[in-house]
């Protein structure tokens, strides 16, 4: 988190250190000796490695669940959903790496399967909150008339807290992939929203924007041009935190049995299935925790990352 | 400061309006009839009709949300489709359990984290600074079930410290109360005390550079005072403000935190409540839960007066 203000402040210190100009007939000192040994700039993928961990490691590890989610059936051992009452509840062995849960389904492949669930449900809410927040946050910004009601609205929504908000649309809808990740973005959108908000209200009193109107540019070119470019580094940075949040919220609804329908092996379906054993057959709950947790660490690193990456002067406050 | 308490109070009145609408809405969008369910599988159409009318529901949106509306402000919830009993009842039978997770969770997480922002803060850029904020970002990572079931695995079947699930009433001592909601509590604070620690740090690492901080250090004050004196009460007001919105966090970990502990609270009903489908408890609780979080956000943006005089309306 502060590697990123770090790694910049001693490559401006030999500025400062600069030969003082010695008047003549005056004995001079020795010189001194640099204090600072000369910075070293890595360049490449590496450098960028060197000085933004953060992003490295979560980029990292998030491309390698990338690659467990597409290459799912060529890594997995068995059909993850084939039943094998004969087999049930194994210990982790050479056969079932992770065991075999209450109905003896292999819970290695269920959980490398488990892995589109996830990635599928914090990509596509984090891209359309992003979509719907942006939407109704530039309205709100630049319609007077509508953000009295669009924020109120807004701070409606954000005032029944999320999980409950999710829970609560999951209770009116069938079980399905697409409605879990429907109603996470709507418990997330109002946040995303109410950022975009404050950030145009506070670029319009831009003096680059105030000089854009005056040269008559019209609206549409000024959100296109001055106020979108503005919004994307506050966004990606929100966008990273909503997609682990929708993440675990996935996974706590198909935990407690309102989120993906049982049928399909998503990691909070996998936990819920180990949920009465856990006692005795810890495992169960055991592996799809790790991947979960993995990966929204991941995804929290990148965010963290990239939010010191983007805004230097946040990376010292928070 | 009178008429910025009342205005503050009368801006809430428009948002939990709107949840109210919203929480109606719910029910009257909720699939099935609940005149059908009433009238049992034998009725003929004409029988559901007529129960419709007598229950109202053939009337408009509006006017049925204008009579639920009166109905809640006279305390009156509803009836649960499933047991029969009043919404207001099953609520409260399950209330102490709830706020007592709450409590002590709050008490508890704020106890832990300001002490570890304030500390982050101060050794900002060294090996604890990191390991904190470090731990901090893996408390967000990791969903509260997971670190119930590590805790309870961990602390409550191999250690035997605590009991593994279950609740006791506050009534049977204070002790055995306690020792029950421990580990819930632990679990449930994780995100909620990287939260408050994360705002703590950066509120500090502001304040940390006020001249008074450097007066205060010149005239050789302790640093113990220094950072909880000066500097703590003037990083207060986001501290105080990310309480309140973490408020959230709490409701919404609490329902699954209730399911690993096996502690018979709201969070628990409310589990209950989605898989019955039983829609007039569900708007209840949905009810209750944000109106009680905005209500706590209110009075932390009442505090702000108290913490900060030069904050005046």
């Amino acid at each position: 988190m502060t590697a990123q203000s770090e790694v910049v402040a001693p490559a401006m210190r030999p500025a400062m250190a600069a030969p003082v100009p010695v008047p003549v007939g005056i004995a001079a000192a020795a010189p001194m000796p640099d204090v600072l040994p000369p910075v070293k700039v890595r360049r490449g993928l590496w450098g960028f490695v060197y000085r933004n961990p953060a992003i490295a490691f979560g980029a990292a590890l998030l491309i390698v669940m990338l690659l467990i989610a597409l290459l799912a059936p060529l890594l997995a051992t068995v059909d993850p959903t084939a039943l094998a009452p004969a087999r049930r509840t194994r210990d982790p062995s050479w056969q079932h790496w992770f065991g075999t849960d209450m109905m003896g389904r292999d819970i290695y492949s269920r959980v490398l399967y488990g892995t589109r669930v996830s990635l599928a449900v914090g990509f596509s809410v984090a891209i359309l909150a992003s979509v719907a927040g942006l939407a109704v946050g530039l309205v709100s910004g630049f319609v007077r008339w509508a953000d009295g009601i669009l924020m109120r609205v807004m701070d409606g929504m954000m005032s029944i807290p999320p999980i409950l908000l999710a829970i609560t649309l999951m209770a009116l809808t069938r079980g399905s992939v697409g409605n879990v990740i429907t109603a996470i973005t709507i418990a997330e959108f109002p946040r995303v929203a109410r950022l975009v908000r404050s950030v145009v209200l506070s670029l319009r009193e831009q003096p680059y924007v105030d000089a854009a109107v005056a040269a008559g540019t019209r609206t549409p070119m000024i959100i296109l041009r001055h106020i979108l470019p503005n919004t994307l580094a506050p966004m990606t940075v929100q966008a990273t935190y909503i997609c682990a949040s929708a993440m675990i919220v996935e996974s706590i609804l198909s935990f407690i049995g309102a989120g993906t329908p049982p049928i399909i092996p998503s990691w909070g379906n996998i936990m819920a299935d180990g949920r009465a054993l856990w006692q005795v057959k810890p495992f169960i709950v055991f592996f799809p925790a790790v991947f979960l947790s993995l990966t929204v660490l991941a995804v929290n690193m990148l965010g963290d990352g990239l939010r010191d990456l983007l805004d230097p002067r946040m990376a010292k406050r928070l | 400061m009178l008429a910025h308490i009342v205005r503050r109070i009368l801006v809430t009145i428009p948002v939990m309006a709107f949840v109210a609408l919203f929480v109606f809405s719910l029910l009257y969008i909720a699939p099935g009839d609940p005149a059908a369910v009433i009238a049992g599988d034998q009725a003929s159409p004409e029988d559901v009709e007529k129960i419709r009318k007598s229950l109202g529901l053939d009337r408009p949106f509006l006017t049925r949300f204008g009579e639920w509306s009166w109905l809640i402000l006279q305390g009156d919830l509803g009836t649960s489709m499933f047991t029969g009993m009043p919404v207001m009842t099953l609520i409260g039978q399950r209330l102490e359990p709830t706020l007592s997770l709450m409590a002590v969770t709050l008490v508890l997480s704020v106890a832990v984290a300001v002490p570890m922002g304030v500390a982050a803060a101060w050794k900002a850029g060294t090996w604890l600074d990191r390991g904190l904020m470090g731990f901090a970002v893996l408390a967000f990572s990791v969903p509260v079930f997971v670190v119930g079931y590590v805790l309870a695995y961990v602390f409550a079947l191999e250690l035997d410290w605590f009991p593994v699930q279950g609740y006791t009433p506050l009534a049977r001592g204070l002790g055995p109360w306690l020792q029950n909601l421990v580990l819930p509590a632990i679990a449930l604070g994780c995100v909620y005390i990287a939260l408050i620690a994360r705002i703590t740090r950066a509120s500090m690492l502001q304040v940390l550079q006020q001249d008074y901080i450097r007066t205060a250090r010149a005239k050789g004050m302790a640093q113990g005072g220094i950072l909880f004196v000066h500097a703590l009460k003037n990083a207060a007001i986001p501290i105080v403000t990310v309480i309140g919105i973490g408020i959230a966090l709490l409701i919404g970990g609490a329902v699954v935190t209730e399911s690993v502990f096996a502690i018979p609270g709201l969070g628990r009903l409310t589990v209950d409540a989605i898989l019955r489908r039983d829609y007039p408890l569900i708007q209840g609780i949905v009810l209750l839960f944000s109106f009680v979080y905005v209500l706590v956000n209110l009075v932390v943006d009442l505090l702000y007066t108290m913490l900060d005089p030069r904050i005046r309306y």
